[in-house]
């Protein structure tokens, strides 16, 4: 049981990043990402190509983290000058459009086959408890992305990033360089998205373009809507409701024995839908609101 | 934690199993279950897959456990669905291996699923046998945890290239496949063989899955004139293909797995469009007891590629355990695989009479109803004969049994 | 190399079905400001619609087709009801997002009831005649008139009827058009009626064409949304030329792109579009 629940523990850190970074678009500077898959997925390749290549993870962690937020940074340059809704489809297309890539330039990504053997770091150092090890470190990124996140969102910086999300044109009168803070915020939370990435992959040793298909991006929306964007609070207790509601409901099914499997995982994700279609109607706001004037 | 509380959780969390089991438990009250996971693509591309290899499981263990079980301890299932997602797959086995205890999980279906629970099983010691056929499942160091009863991909290549180049009429071939971990494994293997045999490719083509008509892609295809079509995909996009083929009026041969031109193709299709289809796959040996006790025991078993091997998966793992005589781990059912799947020993259909001859001491050599199930030191199906069928009048009829 | 027509007249075939989706799509997004991913989802419905008609109570295929719109029609009212109405007046990505949510709950209610497995209709598929040096099949015919008849009457409708002009009034501007007398929610709710009877015709013709299984309107969200910005969010024959366009360019451009890049078409597409007009096709009215 322990090391099940060390297992789901380290995922939701690794959900937890994505909620963070989705969080700094979203929820500090009002920007539609429909894609966050993509830059999980660019985080997590480059980091395993490089380390199965035999690159030195500390060479390794940050080039991904850069390519990933370099990703953000030119999509956001392209992409923010849209209209919200045309923003949504874009990203999301990205998203399919960067998974077709994986798939399909074998010579770079492997392909369909995907990358395995990627090495897990200190494994031998820490034989026989290295998940323990290993949801540690996961913890502790967390919790330094956390706290940078925080100093961040009570900067100028985090103000104008608000101000932006509040009412652009005000802040444009203002005199700020308002694109140029968007552009930021989206490949801040790009990179994050990578860092989400490395961490994924190098636990699971193996990624494969299907690990990242659209609807990854909406269960990160899932866990920060849940959650209660605009604050970082919200984006971790999110990602920890959305885990347990999807690994709760594998215990319902133990004792509930007369639904066939497909109709239990269709269930299932009938009650995603559904928590998702309440919220935004009912409580758009999440279980941690926004503080008002919380700097 | 301790054995009561284990105990607890699992009387708590495994209904669904104990009443599969409950004769079993009324004969054998005091032994505890050997729990046994399953790992089926429920959801996702794999969804029109799992249910049936689960339900085939099922039957197995029904009627192990009817039969008085294990060396008298009857098996437990646990079911997960790892949606044909790999990180799903991962939480999934993490929940097998830790929560419910298992000592194998039978029946994975994606090669990424299967590549993605590899390590984590291997480091908890549990069995895994799948129907995964991507090269890399059984390659790097798994020290036996880790087999299938799927052939390899290029085995399955160079067999249906031995095929094809017997037909002396196919002189131009072109190769359609689905993008899968194997695809090109499997075409660099069928090619390779004809183009040694003089054979022409005329052309190569991967398609993308999931689209609402592949017109184009038979337009491209048709257009080099080919003789023979080799169409390596799954069900639901085999019949858009087929469909599109039909329309754009080819009247040359199209060679498939059986795996895809089953009989939900046929009904799919319609019998016009499924005429004449070759389609081969590792021999399931139609008169053995063990697919007749397999077809009656699962219904509409025999319309689903996978289920035959399911069956014998959980049959195999069975036989394993009993062979061990006690102990019920992932460790003896690696060690005990082999001993009661290769030869030499008794041929046996059935996991009663496997376990009946055991007990006696004898050796067996289980013969399944997907073939005859004997496995190399890497975890790969030895080569085995092949089966060709055709379509006929909406039946797929067997032609021919090719040898390697 | 065949001759690049037939190529061409692929792409008609493929933009044929795309269009009524994409017109529904490209209404809706107009007339309630946001776009709605629960559209591609209504394809599927509409598909296992017929099919129960056609399967259970043996009707024609004819007869399912028009049952499929009008149930799917229904079905999308009422998920406006629903899901949409409370929300009227929030910004268009929170509507977006909880249409995702709809989209998801309907692909799995659809799973929960047929399970995975694909199906099919009791109709004969039939060899393509030969005209011209170009192969052309009679259903794709059918199903290619029976889309430009629905377009036409669509159009019409919301050229020649009143309410046709007042849920153009209120598409334009939706303050002035309530002022005006126009009845706002009865608009929104002929228009999601018909929109999602359109989207379910359209899930008959794909089963026809292909095959039926939960997943089947999803594959052609991309490609819908590249028809309706392409055509000009709004514009009942722009989504029909766009739906063309973007079918054709998803058939020709397998000479020049790999088949597995098809749904990168329809994305390069979107961008291309939006690169040039930033706010879209027909952004400058709105």
């Amino acid at each position: 049981m322990i090391a099940y629940l060390t297992a789901i523990a380290t995922l939701v850190g690794v959900r937890a990043l994505l909620t963070l970074g989705l969080n700094v678009q979203w929820g500090l500077t009002g920007l539609v990402n429909l894609g966050a898959v993509a830059f999980f997925a660019v985080g997590a390749y480059t980091s395993a190509l490089l380390a199965v290549g035999g690159a030195p993870l500390v060479f390794a962690w940050p080039a991904a983290v850069g390519l990933a937020t370099a990703a953000g940074a030119g999509l956001a340059m392209v992409a923010l000058r849209l209209r919200e809704d045309y923003l949504a489809i874009v990203t999301l297309g990205f998203g399919e459009v960067l998974r077709l890539f994986l798939l399909n330039e074998a010579w770079l990504t492997r392909g369909a086959n995907g990358v395995t053997a990627i090495p897990r770091p200190l494994h031998a150092r820490f034989a026989g408890h290295y998940d323990l090890f290993y949801l540690a470190l996961v913890l502790v990124v967390v919790a330094l992305v956390y706290a940078a996140l925080e100093r961040l969102r009570r900067s100028p910086f985090g103000r104008v990033l608000r101000a932006i999300r509040e009412d652009e044109i005000v802040a444009a009168v203002a005199g700020k360089p308002v694109f140029r803070f968007k552009v930021q915020a989206f490949a801040l939370g790009a990179g994050i998205a990578g860092l989400a990435g490395i961490l994924f992959a190098h636990y699971l040793a193996y990624v494969e373009p299907n690990m990242f298909l659209p609807q990854e991006s909406l269960f990160v929306w899932l866990a920060l809507i849940l959650g209660g964007s605009g604050n970082n609070r919200g984006a971790l207790l999110g990602s920890l409701v959305l885990l347990g509601l999807l690994e709760g409901s594998r215990f319902a099914k133990d004792v509930i024995p007369f639904l066939t499997g497909v109709r239990l995982a269709a269930a299932q994700q009938i009650l995603v839908g559904v928590v998702l279609v309440v919220l935004m109607i009912r409580r758009p706001e999440g279980l941690l609101p926004e503080q008002p004037g919380s700097d | 934690m301790t054995t009561m509380t284990r105990r607890e959780l699992l009387k708590a969390s495994g209904t669904a199993g104990l009443v599969l089991s409950a004769p079993a438990i009324l004969s054998a009250q005091s032994k505890e279950p050997i729990p046994i996971g399953t790992l089926c693509p429920l959801t996702g591309a794999g969804g029109s897959y799992g249910p049936d290899m689960q339900r085939s499981v099922v039957a197995v263990v029904e009627r192990i456990n009817k039969a008085g079980g294990i060396n008298a301890r009857p098996i437990q299932l646990f079911h997960e669905d790892d949606q044909t997602n790999a990180e799903a797959g991962v939480r999934a086995a993490r929940k097998l291996i830790d929560v419910n205890k298992v000592v194998a999980i039978v029946s994975t279906w994606a090669s990424a699923v299967t590549l993605a629970v590899k390590p984590l099983c291997v480091e908890a010691r549990v069995f895994v046998i799948g129907v995964s056929g991507a090269d890399s499942v059984t390659q790097g160091d798994h020290k036996g945890y880790i087999a299938r009863t799927q052939p390899n991909t290029n085995l399955q290549g160079r067999m249906y290239a031995k095929f094809a180049v017997s037909k002396k009429e196919w002189k131009r071939v072109a190769y359609m496949a689905l993008q899968t971990p194997y695809a090109q494994s499997f075409g660099d293997a069928f090619t390779g063989v004809l183009k040694a045999a003089g054979v022409t490719i005329t052309d190569s083509l991967i398609y993308e899955d999931k689209k609402p008509s592949y017109r184009s892609e038979v337009t491209r295809v048709l257009a080099t004139n080919p003789d023979l079509i080799m169409l390596e995909g799954y069900t639901p996009d085999s019949v858009v293909m087929a469909k599109d083929i039909y329309r754009a009026a080819y009247k040359g041969a199209v060679l498939a797995p059986s795996f895809a031109i089953n009989a939900k193709f046929i009904e799919g299709v319609g019998a016009e469009v499924a005429e004449g289809i070759w389609n081969m796959d590792r021999a399931p040996l139609f008169d053995s007891p063990a697919y007749k006790e397999f077809s009656a025991a699962v219904p509409r078993g025999d319309q689903s590629p996978y289920a035959p091997q399911a069956w014998d998966q959980m049959t195999l793992v069975a036989l394993a355990l009993a062979a061990a005589k006690g102990e019920a781990s992932g460790t003896v059912i690696k060690d005990n695989l082999r001993t009661v799947s290769n030869p030499p020993g008794t041929v046996v259909y059935s996991f009663a009479d496997g376990a009946r001859l055991l007990g006696e001491g004898k050796k067996i050599n289980y013969e399944g109803a997907s073939g005859s199930c004997d496995f190399d030191q890497i975890g790969d199906i030895l080569s085995a004969p092949f089966s060709v069928q055709q379509v006929r009048k909406g039946k797929s009829e067997l032609v021919m049994i090719i040898n390697p | 190399m065949p001759p690049i027509a037939q190529y061409v007249f692929n792409g008609v075939v493929t933009g044929g079905i795309l269009a009524l989706p994409a017109v529904a799509f490209s209404l809706l997004w107009r007339l309630l400001r946001f776009p709605n991913f629960a559209v591609s989802t209504y394809l599927t419905v509409g598909a296992y619609v017929a099919l129960v008609l056609n399967h259970g109570v043996r009707a024609s295929i004819e007869l399912a087709w028009l049952g499929a719109l009008v149930v799917t029609g229904a079905l999308a009212l009422l998920v406006d009801r629903i899901a949409f109405r409370p929300m009227r007046d929030r910004r268009p990505f929170s509507l977006a997002i909880a249409s995702i949510g709809v989209a998801f709950v309907l692909e799995n209610v659809v799973r929960f009831v047929w399970g995975n497995d694909f199906r099919s209709y009791d109709v004969p598929v039939t060899r393509g005649m030969s005209v011209a040096g170009l192969r052309i099949g009679r259903d794709q015919l059918l199903i290619l008139g029976v889309a430009v008849v629905l377009m036409a009457l669509a159009q019409a409708f919301l050229l020649r009827t009143r309410l046709g002009i007042a849920m153009r009034a209120t598409a334009d501007n939706p303050r002035l058009a309530a002022v005006k007398g126009v009845p706002t929610e009865r608009v929104i709710a002929l228009a999601t009626l018909g929109g999602g009877g359109l989207a379910g015709g359209a899930g008959v013709f794909l089963g026809l064409d292909a095959s039926i299984d939960p997943l089947m309107g999803g594959g052609l969200i991309i490609s819908v949304f590249a028809a309706a910005i392409l055509g000009g969010i709004g514009s009942a024959p722009g989504a029909l030329a766009g739906a063309l366009i973007v079918g054709i360019m998803e058939e020709v451009g397998m000479l020049v792109v790999p088949p597995t890049y098809k749904t990168a078409i329809g994305f390069t597409i979107i961008l291309a579009v939006l690169l040039v007009r930033p706010t879209g096709l027909a952004g400058a009215r709105s």
